[in-house]
């Protein structure tokens, strides 16, 4: 029997009254992969991970999770994933332990291997010290932290993430990001909503862009520039940079396009990085000065750009 | 069934919050107190002092002062002069004071008009209010005697056309009679209110404000329904393996062993802080308290099952407990409203809850004298508990 994947959506439909929050929508998980969805405010992201968690039955369309159907066997599939909501849901007058040990025995933890699962979490997370503080007295991040460990406990088979660094700071981000790494290196799959694009590619090694409840593109992140030809850019920041250096690289058959604006000229092409020597001795022999010069790999933005015609950044915030 | 769990967990957070524990325990222990203070508790009225001033010979103001105060201790009428009365009165020194009319006797044996006066302290409306009614009873026995006297020296002169000397010992005779009816009234209705042991304002709002608050507590613990909703807590328990009956469960639970712990120490604290007897049957104390949890916690939870927000769930619950109470007789002796206010008063829980713990403060009923209100009061739960877990199971 050849081994399902941890999430399977087929064609997958919800229907709010008449907005369609999720549009025949799908694709697979693989076990032990980080799978993104990733798109702006409103794509549907949130609404996708509810049906799979079984909180919202689906309008039409299959969901499946470890192979078990999410509207025929709630219960089951209920118990084999770990849900983070975006929103810290925990009870904060109640300390770290107390949260977990409730969170814990909602799962079926068994009572006599509840202490030593939450200790180990607890240190997985850096808050064993804080074990016993109210979680009214931690900070944002900390709280943050203590949301994921609360969806890990059962040791679930795959466990969704929603959003889990929206509104904190860049060191909490990291701490977060690099836990979700950890978390998967020892065999977690995992399901991985954001609209950041950087965390997208730092993170998953598959990609589902959403955009207004549709699956737009799905791929690794090669995969997904490949498909669009995507390029990579070479910036230089130099003095005594003339439009006619633009027009130079233009005409060169390995570059797609180039641009100058205020110093900076801006180098599309498919393999930017070989081109490197050729760019540098050719705008010193021209005469300018260069300060920096950086290479760009193609990124998801201009994937998001190329498939909606509008930039994921505009959504930010 | 992990029900248990959830209810343990919403208890433990109950318990933490400071709030909570002013609204079960301070609040109607504190309220019970100042009524206590207000109606004067223990103070009562015990003792009315007064003073009687007139024309007569000392002795005889004296004995009308003894029969003013119609021989009760709780009485304590003394002679003095008309200016002194006045003055002690003026001061506040004394409530009031009675000035009987110039020669009282032969007023009274002569049946002419004459007036008492009786001077009160504004201050002290009650005690004064209390004299001047010792003061119409004392001349109203008068006036009783000065007729009968009359009548009967009249007839008897006519008829029996008396001597001179006859005519002087009848009247000698009466005289004596109408100072004996000063000093006491040979009839008398004697005052004696049935089993009157004391009646502690405490005692009856005690177990009044407990109920009460017992409501306003279990809207609190019935509102977390929402506030779990409203705080992403209850999506989570929903994507655990969680079914809702198990919520629904866990949250009746949680709020009945919290009404438990507040009634029975609410029962317990009016003991030690008030003397409170709650009746010599502590089985029947705590089937009444278990009972009155069980009505409140379900009632308060189909409050929250009809409400879809932890705010409205506040609003509409304390507009529903003011209600009750006010009508149930949570805030005023309901034994004094007319008889059709008694009967729409029936239709309430607190009313029910009441009648069962005044029949173990004020008669010592024991279990089988409350049994009554016991079916009522988990009658109601019942139907409360049915309908509210319908409601939120299919939500
Ligand atoms: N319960 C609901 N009732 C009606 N409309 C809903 C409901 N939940 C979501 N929607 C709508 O469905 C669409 C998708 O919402 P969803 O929350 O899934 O987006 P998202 O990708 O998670 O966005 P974000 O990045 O802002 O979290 C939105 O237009 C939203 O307004
Ligand atoms: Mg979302």
């Amino acid at each position: 029997m050849a081994r399902e994947p941890v999430i399977l959506v087929r064609d997958l439909v919800k229907r709010f009254d008449s907005m369609t929050a999720v549009d025949h929508v799908s694709f697979e998980v693989e076990r032990g992969e980080i799978f993104g969805l990733l798109g702006p405010n409103g794509a549907g992201k949130t609404t996708t991970i509810s049906v799979l968690s079984c909180l919202t039955p689906p309008t039409s369309g299959e969901a499946r999770v470890c192979g078990m159907d999410v509207t025929k066997d709630s219960l089951g599939a209920r118990s084999r994933i770990g849900v983070v909501p975006q929103e810290v849901a925990l009870y904060p007058s109640l300390s770290a332990r107390e949260n977990l040990a409730f969170w814990g025995r909602m799962y079926g933890v068994p009572e006599r291997e509840l202490r030593e699962r939450i200790d180990g979490i607890l240190e997985t997370v850096q808050l064993a010290s804080r074990a016993s503080d109210r979680i009214d007295t931690f900070s944002g991040g900390m709280k943050r932290r203590v949301n994921i460990a609360a969806g890990l406990l059962h040791r679930p088979d795959v466990l969704f993430l929603d959003e889990p660094t929206v509104g904190i700071d860049p060191q909490t981000r990291r701490n977060i990001l690099e836990l979700v790494l950890s978390l998967n290196a020892d065999g977690l799959t995992v399901l991985y909503t954001t609209h950041y694009l950087e965390e997208a590619e730092f993170l998953c090694q598959r990609i589902g862009i959403m955009d207004e409840g549709r699956m737009i593109a799905v791929g690794t992140r090669r995969e997904l520039t490949e498909s669009i030809g995507a390029t990579q850019v070479i910036r230089v920041v130099a003095d005594g940079l003339d439009a006619d250096a633009a027009t130079w690289f233009k005409d060169s058959p390995d570059i797609d396009e180039a641009s100058v604006i205020e110093g900076k000229i801006s180098i599309h092409a498919r393999v930017g990085a070989n081109l490197l020597p050729t760019v540098v001795s050719r705008l010193s022999s021209s005469g300018a000065s260069i300060h920096s010069v950086e290479v760009d790999d193609p990124n998801l933005e201009s994937v998001f750009l190329h498939l909606t015609g509008k930039s994921l950044r505009e959504n930010d915030q | 069934m992990r029900a248990h769990y959830i209810g343990w967990k919403d208890l433990r957070i109950r318990l933490r919050d400071r709030n909570t524990l002013v609204l079960m325990l301070l609040l109607p222990v504190a309220l019970t107190a100042i009524i206590g203070f207000a109606f004067g508790g223990d103070s009562g009225i015990s003792t009315v002092e007064f003073l009687v001033a007139g024309t007569e010979e000392d002795d005889l103001i004296s004995q009308a002062a003894a029969g003013l105060g119609s021989g009760s201790e709780m009485f304590q009428a003394e002679p003095a002069t008309e200016s002194a009365a006045r003055e002690a009165v003026a001061a506040g020194e004394k409530p009031a004071a009675v000035i009987l009319p110039e020669d009282l006797t032969e007023t009274v044996i002569e049946g002419r008009r004459a007036e008492v006066v009786v001077l009160s302290d504004p201050a002290s409306r009650i005690k004064s209010g209390i004299v001047r009614e010792l003061a119409e009873r004392f001349v109203a026995r008068l006036n009783a005697g000065s007729i009968l006297s009359r009548g009967v020296f009249e007839t008897l002169a006519e008829e029996r056309g008396l001597s001179e000397a006859e005519q002087r010992r009848l009247g000698g005779f009466l005289f004596g009679w109408a100072r004996d009816a000063l000093e006491e009234p040979r009839l008398t209705v004697e005052q004696r209110q049935a089993e009157r042991q004391e009646i502690d304002v405490r005692a009856y709002f005690a177990p009044s404000f407990a109920v009460m608050f017992l409501l306003f507590t279990m809207l609190t613990s019935a509102k977390t329904i929402h506030e779990e909703r409203e705080a992403g807590t209850y999506s989570r328990l929903m994507t655990a393996p969680v079914a809702r009956t198990t919520f629904v469960g866990g949250k009746l639970l949680g709020s009945y062993l919290l009404a438990s712990i507040q009634i029975l120490l609410l029962v317990l604290l009016s003991s030690l802080l008030f003397g409170i007897r709650w009746g010599s049957s502590p089985i029947a104390v705590v089937a009444m308290s278990l009972a009155t949890a069980a009505g409140a916690s379900s009632l308060a939870l189909l409050i929250a099952s009809l409400t879809r927000t932890s705010r409205q769930t506040d609003n509409v619950g304390t507009a529903f407990v003011l209600i009750m109470s006010l009508l149930g007789g949570s805030m005023w002796p309901i034994e004094q409203a007319p008889e059709g206010f008694r009967s729409a008063a029936r239709f309430t829980f607190n009313y029910w809850a009441h009648s069962g713990f005044k029949e173990l403060v004020f008669n010592d009923a024991g279990l089988a004298g409350i049994w009554q209100e016991l079916v009522v009061i988990l009658g109601m739960s019942a139907v409360a508990f049915v309908l509210a877990a319908t409601l939120l199971v299919r939500r």
